[in-house]
């Protein structure tokens, strides 16, 4: 049976894609499926840096496409902790336009034969770099924080997303910090749940602990004492068909568990 | 017409009009554009002064430029720092009536099925209602009425082409614009706790917003 092809995308740069690609990654790993990761970000390739795999990288997707490597598995990276995680990554020096969405397509139909799970980290933007990401997607995860410049670049992605004809996208709410929800000075789930509308994946508390793990070259999910691990825990359990209940990210018992009703009325 | 009207009516002249759209060169569909080209580089030089660079349309009628036609006539207005910024408005508002002053028609209803979300545009010859949201950065534009079977954050133009009668109804009313016909509005800044059905049309010249 073929796998799943996931693309993480956000249209707004900076909301955490790659992260969400490297915990998402390297936690369906975790639970012993076979993943590959694919970096489409090229010319601003990170996920090799945030996995701490740069130094391994030979040949790149650039490289597949124009059939440079001899073959796809020469490209692929094998994580330095997880021997059923694969990285391919994104050429550096050159840009978007060296591949073609055709091409893209080719690699991940030899891909997703192989592997469980095949995750492409799309770059930021509506060009052809999403083009070539959404290509050969069949799911898609949109990853958002609560800022009214994200939520409406996340909006105009679901829109662009059901043109390519993925009309089930579902929703991270990244970075949330509940003390300020609490307060009232940011968009809870329910203010973003009004405008985007489609099925909540998980919720990512802000967690300093990532910003150390993406330096270190280590993702989160790794580790048992940061809460965003456990957040991207929890979305790979719900992603595996698991029933997990949302963290409670605003000590207000119940609120999540509302939302949740709400999604499940639809 | 700027040409000075003492020059010799025998002389061939092309003719500028000022439309609506802009400034417009006329170029007859007799005799051959080069012809014409070089009438109008006379022209020009007898008019010199006069055009100080802009940009103006040019009207064809039915005759077809080929490249090398379209690159002489590019590069005798440049000599004058003109600009192309359209071809044929006369002939376009021909075979599209839909400029013209035109009896404000509902011919039929659009009907959405989904929210309308950031970078939709949908337009309708008639009414659009839509079953879902119109998200911010989406647009409607209807020649009739719009409904919005849910809540309305985008911006919604009604009566597009005229329609003053048109009306915009929504379940929760938050655009970011209301247009019905040629009347723009934006919502106050602040305008919570207003929730509920609301339809905005025009009294006056204003758009108003009621309860419904």
């Amino acid at each position: 049976m073929a796998g799943r092809v996931i693309v993480v995308t956000s249209g707004k740069g900076g909301v955490g894609k790659t992260t969400t690609v490297a915990n998402i990654g390297t936690g369906l790993a975790l639970r012993h499926k076979k993943v590959v990761m694919i970096d489409a970000d090229i010319g601003l390739r990170n996920l090799d840096v945030v996995m701490g795999l740069e130094n391994r990288i030979i040949y790149d997707l650039v490289d597949v496409a124009e059939k440079t490597c001899r073959s796809i598995n020469k490209a692929l990276i094998k994580d330095k902790r997880l021997s059923n995680l694969y990285l391919l990554p994104a050429a550096q020096t050159r840009n978007k336009d060296a591949i073609s969405p055709e091409q893209m397509v080719a690699i991940v139909d030899e891909l997703k034969e192989e592997f469980d799970y095949v995750l492409v980290d799309c770059p930021a933007g509506i060009e052809r770099g999403f083009d070539n990401a959404v290509a050969a997607a069949t799911e898609a995860i949109v990853v958002t924080t609560p800022e009214v410049s994200a939520v409406r670049d996340a909006d105009r992605i679901i829109g662009l997303l059901q043109e390519k004809e993925i009309y089930e996208p579902v929703l991270i709410l990244n970075r949330l910090r509940p003390d300020m929800v609490r307060k009232g000075d940011m968009m809870d789930v329910d203010d973003i749940n009004d405008i985007l509308a489609i099925k909540l994946l998980g919720i990512v508390p802000d967690d300093e602990e990532i910003i150390i793990s993406t330096n270190k070259g280590e993702p989160a999910v790794l580790n048992n004492q940061s809460k965003a691990g456990e957040a991207f825990r929890n979305i790979v359990r719900r992603m595996e068909g698991e029933e997990v209940p949302f963290m409670s990210v605003n000590g207000e018992p119940g609120i999540f568990g509302r939302f949740l009703k709400l999604l499940n009325g639809k | 017409m700027f040409v000075p009207a003492t020059r010799p009516v025998h002389e061939e002249q092309l003719v500028f009009k000022g439309l609506k759209q802009g400034l417009t060169l006329f170029v007859p569909e007799r005799d051959t554009f080069g012809h014409w080209l070089e009438v109008l580089e006379r022209q020009l030089n007898q008019a010199k002064g006069f055009f100080q660079g802009g940009a103006i349309l040019v009207e064809l009628g039915e005759r077809q430029l080929t490249p090398d036609e379209l690159a002489g006539l590019k590069k005798v207005l440049a000599q004058y720092r003109i600009r192309i910024k359209g071809f044929n408005p006369v002939l376009r508002k021909k075979n599209n009536p839909r400029s013209e002053k035109r009896p404000p028609a509902s011919t039929g209803v659009l009907l959405v099925k989904g929210t309308v979300r950031n970078g939709q545009r949908l337009e309708n010859e008639g009414d659009i209602v839509v079953k879902g949201d119109l998200n911010p950065g989406g647009e409607l534009v209807a020649t009739g009425d719009i409904i919005v079977l849910g809540a309305l954050r985008g911006i919604a133009h009604a009566g597009a082409g005229g329609n003053v009668k048109a009306e915009i109804i929504a379940f929760t009313l938050a655009p970011v614009q209301l247009r019905i016909a040629h009347i723009f509005s934006r919502a106050p800044e602040e305008r919570k706790g207003r929730q509920g059905p609301e339809i905005a049309y025009i009294k006056g010249e204003k758009i108003v917003v009621e309860r419904l």
